[in-house]
């Protein structure tokens, strides 16, 4: 058999066409695919300040759940709530929890620990779920602004 | 006395040859003559010219000599062109010795490669409408892939009794690229297209060549596995290459290694070519359709450029489509030269190397998706 017939006796037609269609997928996929590598590797040698910004985003988020409403907090703990203040922006954030009970009883602060506690409960200081803690400037400027409002009251 | 002078002349070549012997050792003297004095990839032609001369001398019978007798020496070479041990360990050492940061810097001109193995499934067409069977149609149309490793690798798995003649005019064509192409490159392209000249490509880094042989690999072969001994073979080798700390690995690979199974495989295959089974009507329709799908090939690479062009701001220059055909660096050069009799300040070697490098890899494609066509 000869000419048209012995291609169509052969599905030559089909496996010519479905042939070629796979070569070209697989140098287009082949192109596409490694046309994003130099962009994969410029993700990966960047991956510390994508995780610092992330971390960011993460911990702003945090702060801002953590934000409490007219919170009323005893006057010794809006005292020592001052003075941790100062102690952790000594630190840097975010600080581990021992690391401040040890700065605080070095600076000679009187009852550190049930003092942290309390601040804990006010949620002026909060964790960051990754061990470390920091603090809450949310929390501090509602405090300030609900004293405010009472004092004109 | 006599009588055995007698039985030794009647036993020597001058007695034992035939026309077709003749003719196939001046085929092989020719191939000799075009490797050395006209440098046409002489490290192939030597070798497949002298094993054409080996082939041709006509042998007694069942001596143990002929390459198709079980236990000769010859025989032996020709077991690995039979089982496709050769052409993965030619694609080894390509992979060591080739540099893909050209086609990494600009992957869209891989699909030039690919559209030059439209010649591979044209050809295909045109030999199953000439009478040949589905599966030497498809070992002849892989010439078109300008390849020779993988036209002998198909046509071993499906149509061994093609070899010879396949491999020969693969090769042949392979060298005479710089003779076949030019005329069809300038029939297609304006003297305006010809003067293109190409942006500079973007630096590629370590990483990114080391990364690609891994990435191509797991595509190609997932999407073809048929080409795995191929493109396993030549990722591997160009890994090698890459990683820098295994040198010594793929230092052997493009020296050693490739030489000495260039020389196997050149020997085997010009001795497989014994006039009795080469000359034959089939043997001439092979290197007339061999013939057309390099032309087609050529064409479609152009084309495709052409093509390509109408949709890029940044126009490439079309003359590097006709590089999209696997002989490497044979087509880029050309295209460089061509290139350069217009311009000779536009360098376009670079720039051809990513389509002509995308090619080999589209052929071996190619060959692996008509094994698993037709290979059952």
């Amino acid at each position: 058999m000869y000419g048209l017939d012995a291609i169509s006796a052969h599905n030559g037609w089909q496996l010519a066409a479905l042939g070629i269609s796979i070569v070209f997928t697989g140098l287009i996929i082949l192109s596409l695919a490694i046309s994003q590598i130099h962009k994969v590797l410029e993700l990966w040698d960047r991956r510390y300040t994508y995780y610092q910004r992330i971390r960011k985003l993460v911990q702003r988020k945090h702060r801002s759940e953590a934000t409490v409403s007219d919170p009323v907090l005893p006057k010794n703990v809006k005292e020592s709530a001052r003075q941790f203040k100062l102690l952790i922006e000594q630190m840097g954030e975010p600080f581990p929890l021992p690391k401040l009970l040890d700065f605080s009883k070095k600076c000679g602060l009187l009852h550190s620990h049930s003092s942290i506690n309390d601040l804990l409960q006010a949620k002026l200081i909060i964790p960051d779920g990754k061990g470390y803690f920091f603090w809450n400037h949310e929390v501090e400027k509602n405090i300030k602004v609900s004293m405010k409002e009472r004092s004109k009251i | 006395m006599v009588n055995l002078l007698i039985e030794f002349l009647s036993n020597t070549g001058f007695a034992l040859a035939g026309y077709q012997n003749i003719v196939m050792i001046l085929v092989g003297m020719v191939l000799i003559y075009l490797g050395i004095a006209k440098g046409y990839e002489p490290l192939l032609l030597i070798p497949i010219g002298f094993g054409i001369l080996m082939g041709n001398i006509p042998v007694i019978r069942d001596f143990g000599l002929g390459i198709y007798e079980k236990g000769s020496f010859l025989n032996y070479m020709y077991y690995g062109v039979m089982h496709g041990i050769y052409p993965p360990l030619i694609f080894l050492g390509v992979g060591a010795l080739t540099d893909f940061s050209t086609m990494l810097a600009r992957p869209s001109l891989m699909l030039l490669g690919a559209a030059a193995q439209v010649g591979i499934f044209a050809t295909f067409l045109g030999a199953l409408a000439l009478g040949f069977a589905p599966n030497e149609a498809a070992s002849i149309g892989i010439i078109g892939g300008a390849d020779g490793p993988t036209a002998i690798f198909l046509t071993a798995v499906l149509a061994p009794r093609l070899i010879g003649p396949i491999a020969i005019a693969a090769y042949s064509y392979m060298a005479l690229v710089p003779v076949i192409q030019p005329p069809i490159m300038r029939l297609l392209t304006t003297r305006k297209e010809r003067l293109i000249r190409m942006e500079e490509s973007r630096e590629v880094s370590k990483k990114e060549k080391l990364i690609f042989p891994i990435v191509g690999f797991l595509l190609c072969c997932f999407i073809a596995p048929g080409a795995l001994p191929l493109l396993g073979m030549l990722f591997f080798g160009n890994l090698l290459k890459e990683s820098i700390v295994a040198e010594r690995l793929a230092r052997a690979a493009r020296s050693s290694i490739i030489d000495t199974v260039t020389i196997l495989l050149g020997i085997a295959v010009g001795a497989s070519t014994q006039g009795d089974v080469f000359l034959t009507s089939k043997s001439i329709g092979i290197f007339i359709l061999g013939a057309s799908a390099f032309a087609v090939a050529t064409a479609s690479g152009v084309i495709f450029a052409k093509f390509m062009n109408l949709f890029l701001r940044q126009k490439i220059n079309p003359l590097i489509g006709a590089a999209g055909v696997s002989a490497v660096p044979n087509s880029a050069r050309v295209v460089q030269i061509v290139g350069q009799k217009e311009d000779p300040s536009n360098f376009l070697l670079m720039h051809a190397m990513a389509p002509n490098i995308s090619g080999v890899i589209g052929s071996a494609i190619a060959a692996g998706i008509l094994w698993s066509f037709l290979g059952g």
